[in-house]
């Protein structure tokens, strides 16, 4: 039986990218712990499919934005970190400022309406 | 930085893609792991089971994510390929003989195709092995036409002509005279014939190399004639010599019987331009005597362009630089025969014009093989294709994009012709090391031909050029041949195939495929018959060449040379040469034995001019020219040369009797048309002939000197006795094998001179069989690729008329059943065959006489439209089509009606 569900948020498109190399700046991950970072942080309402992380962490590694590298999780088991490359900031800084920018000009267009 | 990371990235991938394939799969386990895990912490009593499927539904769908994530790691391409290769695979080891067939005839077109690739790259292509080899000319003096020969812009220099060009040009930092010759070495181990080049002081520096050990020659070994005697030993000379002792400089080498210094070694590889020479000397450590003389043409001269300056302002000044040449050194005799100068790149010079032109026919012709090979290998895959048309159409039908399709079909052309290519390069390489053998100094130099020996057949070898070709027309030939059927087998008219019996639905696309086929097997029949035509012509040349009694017999005569020291007196050379001749010519199997001073086909040794005495003088330069040859008398009954009037020599022609020359018969019809030229006394130029009257005392049968396809020229003989010469060869004619007394005869001059060298020991067919041997070759050659073009086309032919006969089987049946005869059948089926020959026989023929046109220098005695060759190979095209039509015409008077009704 299906639990039900609170209802989610369809992310605006490119703003996975965004939360991922945002993550990422704290402390290299692993996946998994990239996904529970932004359910935590978006109080769940965020809440993406876990899995469709791994395809926008392939496009960020394609595009040099990250690396990713084999190390030892707390709990002993191999798991694959990913670290923030200096382009990946470089790209993160550019992102949030136009982010910034398409948010000021909704909230502006709300407050006349 | 975000570059290289992504570069490093995507070459991971690229590179091991079944590595990264299972860093996805594991790092996927571990995610889905955790969340169980941290499912089951946070909800106890939740079972294994139901922790591990709650992680599942967070993640989403694993497969759908999963086959994103590879699209985006670039995995989905690869992943693709590998299925079409891997089905490809399957589909051709479920059908060996049509892979085996398909993968040999592609290795025969790309194999052979290589392989002349890569004679045509080293003998054209390939940068001179200097430095910086597009910079370097080559200056040739221009004559104007004499009557004895055509004008000519490929005269090599005098030395006191050069030194006027050289002290005048602007255009060249640097250029130097060579002329190589060959010369013996004594002193400090054995007697050894060795090539030698004389060089001048800058001929180092010009091609651009420094002696490996020791130094170049020094400007004050190159000012003055009888300069100081250095030599420059080459890298092989000093390996095998001296051991490769660096103690070598100072040591003194003797260079025909003279002292020389060895001041220094040349780097390895290194052997001039004449590509062979073991020694160098300045030119001008030889005597001002030789050097002076204005008009003694022996250098080549070779030269540097000085940065910035084109080798078109480098002609010109030559152009302009020759007429102050000739103003300094006018003609002695004929005043305006004026002699000039020019400047050729010296790439342009590298190979004979005739190596150049057959081998590019070679290539062509191997290329059209190539072309049919295609052809067949297309006509294969479309008959493939066809039998595999409802597959096709059922993958059409359920979705399978167009696209997808003709990738997996040229997936596996593609993938045939790699093998082929694989394959291929066994051929290649067995073809390369047959051409490198050709010996350019026997097979080439014998014909007379041009070109700088540093360019030769010993250089052919697979490279990375030649490797990186055949990859090339690998690729090039899958999708050539694979994109024909790829495109019409997947033409999307679907229905008809769908329905079942598709023989009942002769459809326009049926109709197609089949005509689409048979204009390949006309295409391939009119590149055969190209091929054909080609090699049929090479082939009568040939034959005409073989035919020609070239006036000597040369079979079982053993040839030898030998030098006299320098330390022999001219005077006691005849004596010396009687006592060899009767030791040799008492070795048991010999049968005869006589000296000569050249051997005939060999491109002819001197010349001179003969004057009659009898006659009123000529103009001086208007005397008619003449070989000069020095036998012995048994020179006629050794080589089997007959005697048409008078005497041969004899014994008691020496110096001091009366001077008698033997002219030949072409000597006798010139100058003496009409007469008995026995007793007319002549003076010839040469030997100490030219102040005193001879007297003509034979007449014996023409020989040829020159090449087999030069028609004989007057030619006179001296005897030796009287005047004698130190440069001979021994010619013995033998009742067995020839070379069975070549030990004896060693030994028998070692033990008279110890210290004259012996070299060069063949046999006179051996000699002769050389001055044609490319001429063989190159025929040979292309003879081969005529067969096997002719055998592709048969096949081409035959496969697509037993296809049709195959998919006419309902229709044939019907006629047979309605009571067509066996020959009405028979003619039916041939009748197709004979149709494709006709097109494609038509269209051959009018292309091979535009083609053959291109042959005219290479052809001796035919005429490139020669109509019994092409007369000849219509005949065998019309054999060979009429074969191939009848098997399956056999097989379709056998149809069976009540089989082929049921069947259908």
């Amino acid at each position: 039986m299906p639990t039900p569900q609170p209802a989610k948020r369809e992310l605006l498109k490119g703003t996975l990218d965004m939360l991922i190399l945002k993550t990422l700046t704290v402390q290299p991950m692993h996946g998994y712990a990239i996904a529970l970072h932004i359910e935590r942080f978006s109080g769940e309402v965020l809440s993406i499919e876990q899995g469709s992380l791994y395809p926008a962490l392939e496009r960020l590694l394609k595009k040099g934005l990250v690396t990713a590298k084999w190390g030892d999780s707390p709990t002993g088991r191999r798991a694959r970190y990913y670290t923030i490359t200096a382009a990946g900031r470089r790209h993160l800084g550019e992102e949030i400022s136009s982010f910034d920018q398409v948010l000021l000009a909704i909230a502006g267009v709300m407050k006349r309406g | 930085m975000s570059f290289l990371a992504s570069l490093r990235h995507r070459l991971r991938v690229l590179l091991r893609p079944g590595a990264y394939q299972r860093e996805l799969e594991e790092e996927t386990r571990f995610h889905l792991a955790q969340e169980a895990s941290r499912q089951g912490a946070a909800r106890p009593g939740l079972s294994a089971e139901a922790a591990r499927l709650e992680a599942r539904r967070r993640y989403g769908n694993v497969t759908g994510i999963d086959e994103a994530r590879r699209q985006m790691a670039g995995l989905g391409l690869f992943e693709m390929v590998r299925q079409d290769v891997r089905f490809a695979l399957r589909s051709f080891l479920g059908t060996p003989g049509f892979t085996a067939v398909a993968v040999l005839t592609l290795a025969i077109g790309i194999g052979g195709t290589t392989a002349i690739f890569s004679a045509v790259n080293a003998l054209l292509l390939r940068p001179l092995p200097f430095r910086d080899p597009e910079r370097l000319m080559m200056v040739s003096m221009t004559t104007p036409a004499e009557p004895d020969r055509p004008a000519s812009d490929n005269m090599v220099w005098s030395y006191p002509k050069f030194t006027v060009f050289r002290d005048a040009q602007t255009s060249f930092q640097d250029l130097a005279v060579t002329t190589d010759f060959q010369v013996t070495l004594t002193g400090g181990g054995e007697a050894e014939r060795v090539n030698i080049e004389y060089v001048g002081g800058r001929y180092l520096p010009t091609l651009g190399v420094q002696p490996a050990l020791g130094r170049n020659f020094l400007p004050e070994e190159d000012r003055n004639p009888g300069g100081p005697k250095v030599v420059l030993l080459s890298d092989a000379l000093w390996q095998r010599r001296y051991n490769a002792d660096p103690r070598v400089l100072g040591q003194i080498l003797d260079v025909g019987g003279e002292p020389f210094t060895i001041v220094g070694v040349l780097p390895p590889g290194f052997k001039g331009i004449s590509g062979r020479s073991d020694i160098m000397v300045p030119v001008l450590s030889g005597s001002a005597e030789d050097i002076n003389q204005a008009w003694s043409h022996s250098y080549y001269v070779v030269a540097r362009l000085k940065p910035g300056v084109s080798p078109a302002q480098a002609t010109a000044e030559a152009r302009l630089l020759g007429t102050r040449v000739d103003a300094a050194y006018p003609h002695p005799e004929v005043k305006d025969r004026h002699w000039g100068a020019t400047a050729k790149p010296l790439d342009s010079k590298r190979v004979d014009p005739v190596i150049r032109r057959s081998l590019l026919v070679l290539l062509g012709a191997v290329g059209l093989v190539l072309l049919i090979a295609c052809a067949n290998v297309a006509n294969l895959f479309l008959v493939r294709a066809s039998g595999r048309r409802r597959e096709i159409a059922v993958r059409l039908a359920v979705g399978a994009g167009r696209g997808r399709l003709i990738r997996q079909l040229l997936t596996e052309s593609v993938l045939i012709s790699v093998v082929g290519g694989a394959a291929s390069l066994v051929l290649a390489w067995g073809g390369v090391r047959v051409l490198a053998t050709i010996n350019p100094a026997s097979a080439l130099r014998t014909q007379r031909l041009e070109g700088l020996g540093v360019v030769n057949f010993s250089t052919i070898h697979l490279d990375p050029t030649a490797f990186g070709f055949a990859a090339a027309i690998t690729l090039l030939t899958g999708l050539v041949f694979g994109l024909i059927p790829a495109l019409s087998s997947t033409r999307p008219a679907l229905t008809a195939e769908l329905k079942e019996g598709s023989a009942a639905a002769p459809s326009h696309r049926l109709l197609r495929g089949f005509n689409s086929r048979s204009v390949l097997a006309a295409i391939e029949i009119a590149l055969a018959l190209v091929l054909l035509a080609g090699s049929g012509l090479m082939l009568r040349s040939l034959d005409h060449l073989l035919r020609v009694d070239p006036g000597f017999n040369p079979d079982r005569v053993l040839t030898l040379r030998l030098n006299s020291p320098p330390t022999f007196a001219r005077d006691s050379l005849p004596g010396f040469y009687d006592r060899m001749l009767e030791r040799l010519a008492a070795i048991p199997g010999v049968t005869g034995a006589t000296l000569a001073d050249c051997p005939p086909l060999s491109g002819g040794c001197s010349g001179t001019v003969i004057a009659f005495r009898d006659r009123p003088p000529a103009q001086p330069g208007t005397e008619p020219s003449i070989g000069v040859y020095w036998v012995t008398p048994q020179w006629t009954a050794t080589l089997g040369v007959p005697l048409l009037r008078g005497r041969m020599f004899t014994a008691a022609d020496r110096a001091g009797a009366p001077k008698v020359v033997v002219v030949n018969e072409a000597a006798a019809k010139a100058f003496w048309p009409g007469q008995d030229p026995i007793g007319k006394p002549v003076s010839v130029g040469q030997g100490g002939f030219w102040n005193d009257t001879a007297r003509v005392v034979g007449v014996v049968g023409n020989v040829r000197f020159g090449t087999v396809d030069t028609d004989p020229v007057p030619d006179a003989f001296l005897s030796y006795y009287q005047s004698p010469r130190g440069r001979m060869m021994v010619f013995l004619r033998t009742a067995g094998d020839p070379l069975g007394v070549a030990g004896p005869a060693r030994r028998i001059i070692r033990d008279l001179a110890p210290d004259i060298p012996v070299y060069d020991i063949r046999t006179l067919e051996s000699r002769t069989g050389d001055s044609m041997s490319y001429a063989r070759f190159s025929t040979l050659l292309l003879v081969l690729f005529a067969g096997v073009a002719l055998a592709l086309a048969t096949l081409g032919t035959y496969g697509v008329v037993s296809f049709a006969v195959a998919q006419r089987t309902r229709e044939l049946g019907i006629r047979i059943a309605l009571g067509a005869t066996r020959g009405s059948v028979t003619r039916l089926v041939v009748g197709q065959g004979i149709g494709i020959a006709l097109a494609g026989g038509t269209v051959g023929l009018l292309a091979a006489f535009g083609a053959t046109r291109v042959l005219r220098s290479l052809l001796f005695n035919v005429a490139p439209s020669d109509p019994l060759t092409f007369a000849g190979i219509a005949a065998l095209l019309v054999l060979a089509v009429a074969a191939a039509s009848w098997l399956p015409a056999r097989r379709a008077t056998g149809i069976q009606p009540t089989e082929a009704l049921r069947d259908g």
